[in-house]
């Protein structure tokens, strides 16, 4: 028996549509908390990284053990093993979050110690001769433009996170492909369910690309575009003014002429 | 302290003139004083042995070949550069290694940078911010304003160097010159006693450079202590109170303008003779 086109009930798909929904936002509410986590982690490992090498050699074996490992091991580390050393129950979520954080801390920490490095060094030594302290220049001067560098590519890595809880069905996280197997189960239409699967990992990549690269080109020079424009209309009003000197003797707060 | 002890801001009201009166010479009291400043990269030592005060109101020169060591000594000034010897005093503080041995009245970089400016020959404007942003930022964190008083003084700022109306623009939509100019107006929003400048102009095209000296001719008439690294002798020329020939990281000569035109050292007339 050969299969036919005909035998693929692709209307099981908007029959579907509900759990399928839960199942996205449950992937998206892992990527999104393990991003968070991953972005402050990665940043410590980024700048423990930047340290001379004889302070700096754990942060390097961190990151070049963990950009190494499979995401289905991790989960599995997490949920099986470091439950156990550590003597606590963790839930399917937090162990799913948990091994995220734990591979994409350290893809994170690379990506900001490479735009860190890209920023000229005279972007530091100008925040202290001004009298900036270090902490200072590194958040005032360093941070923003290094996120601005690093912006895209972390939204590649919440893309790749996303894809990754695929495999955490091996722990039941009622991902999308946990509900689509599942659906699979009963309707024997792999076929369809999986290739639903995959457009909804293909358009969440689409708009998380979209959604980072509006963020880092609103970030400095060239904000163009009318959703960046309405974003920053305040601001952009309040410089302008002092631009044409009309705040300038204005009294505190600011009020606007009638 | 406050914005009008640097005198420059007397130039809004268009009076050049006010602060500018420095009474003759050796009577002002000493700004600056660098003792023994040795700076070695590797086994390579590029200052080797400078010591150099500096007067309140004084226009240093500091000119000489590249390789010199004349932008490594502005820079350990303010510690950008942290010398192997030597010590840095300014305002009855000592900073530097030397200063480290005697606990009592040593200062932290942090401290000394606050009462320094300097001016970068890469103009080092943060990218991020917009010109106006730049300026009210460090007096934000180094004077602790708030938002608005700190934008309302930096919008004074660029006033004073004719860019009020660039505020809302980014470095990367200014031009050189008018970098510098900004740069300049960020380090001066913040009362400095003394003015670094290492090499200002060495990175602007030929039709730019005269507008970033007119600003620091002003600046200089305006009283400011100031300390130059640059190329341009003829400025040098015109505003330097103490000119000094540096080469291979030690002074080899240092006077009046009377060094432009009569050197006295062989090196110093080899130099003058090959750039003038």
């Amino acid at each position: 028996m050969t299969l036919m086109a005909s035998d693929y009930d692709w209307s099981l798909i908007w029959e579907s549509r509900g759990v399928l929904a839960t199942a996205t936002l449950m992937a998206l509410k892992v990527a999104s908390v393990a991003l968070l986590l991953s972005v402050v982690i990665g940043l410590l490992f980024a700048v423990w990284r930047l340290a001379p090498a004889r302070f700096s050699w754990p942060a390097a074996l961190y990151i070049n053990i963990f950009r190494g490992v499979p995401a289905l091991v991790s989960v599995i580390w997490v949920y099986f093993g470091l439950g156990i050393v550590l003597d606590v129950r963790l839930s399917v979520f937090e162990a799913s979050v948990i091994a995220l954080v734990l591979l994409y801390s350290a893809f994170l920490a690379e990506i900001f110690r490479a735009a860190l490095l890209a920023i000229p060094k005279g972007q530091q030594e100008a925040g202290l001769a001004l009298g900036l302290t270090r902490w200072q220049t590194f958040a005032g001067v360093m941070l923003p433009q290094a996120a601005k560098i690093a912006m895209p590519n972390i939204g590649s890595m919440l893309i790749g996170m996303i894809k990754d809880t695929s495999t955490f069905v091996v722990i039941g996280l009622a991902e999308v492909v946990y509900v689509s197997q599942s659906i699979v189960a009963t309707t024997y239409q792999p076929f369809v369910l999986y290739t639903a699967a995959a457009a909804i990992y293909v358009v969440l990549a689409f708009v998380i690309d979209y959604i980072f690269r509006l963020v880092e080109k609103s970030m400095g020079a060239g904000a163009e575009g009318p959703l960046i424009k309405a974003l920053t209309t305040r601001r952009r009003r309040r410089l302008e003014a002092l631009a044409t000197g009309h705040m300038s003797s204005a009294p505190l707060p600011v009020t606007r002429r009638s | 302290m406050t914005s009008s002890a640097n005198g420059f801001s007397a130039v809004t009201g268009g009076d050049l003139s006010a602060g500018a009166a420095i009474p003759g010479g050796e009577a002002r009291p000493v700004m600056v004083q660098l003792k023994g400043i040795r700076k070695r990269f590797g086994d390579k030592e590029v200052i080797r042995g400078v010591d150099l005060q500096v007067r309140k109101g004084e226009h240093v020169v500091i000119f000489g070949p590249s390789g010199s060591g004349k932008s490594t000594l502005l820079r350990t000034a303010n510690l950008l550069e942290q010398p192997q010897e030597g010590s840095i005093v300014m305002g009855g503080v000592e900073y530097g290694p030397e200063a480290r041995k005697q606990r009592s009245k040593r200062g932290s970089p942090v401290t000394l940078r606050r009462s320094v400016g300097m001016v970068f020959q890469q103009f080092n404007l943060f990218p991020h911010l917009t010109a106006v942003e730049n300026i009210a930022f460090p007096l934000r964190r180094v004077k602790h304003m708030g938002r608005i008083e700190a934008e309302r003084k930096a919008a004074d700022s660029l006033e004073q160097v004719g860019l009020r109306r660039w505020a809302a623009h980014y470095p990367s939509q200014l031009s050189g010159g008018q970098q510098q100019r900004v740069a300049i107006a960020r380090a001066l929003s913040l009362d400095p006693q003394v003015m670094l400048f290492d090499e200002p102009t060495s990175a602007l095209d030929v039709e730019l450079v005269g507008e970033v000296l007119g600003v620091m001719r002003r600046l200089a008439e305006a009283g400011m202590t100031m300390v130059i690294v640059t190329h341009e002798l003829k400025f040098a020329r015109d505003i330097g109170d103490l000119n000094i020939y540096m080469e291979d990281g030690a002074i080899v000569e240092a006077g009046t303008r009377e060094i432009y035109d009569h050197p006295s050292d062989p090196r110093t007339q080899r130099f003058l003779k090959a750039v003038l």
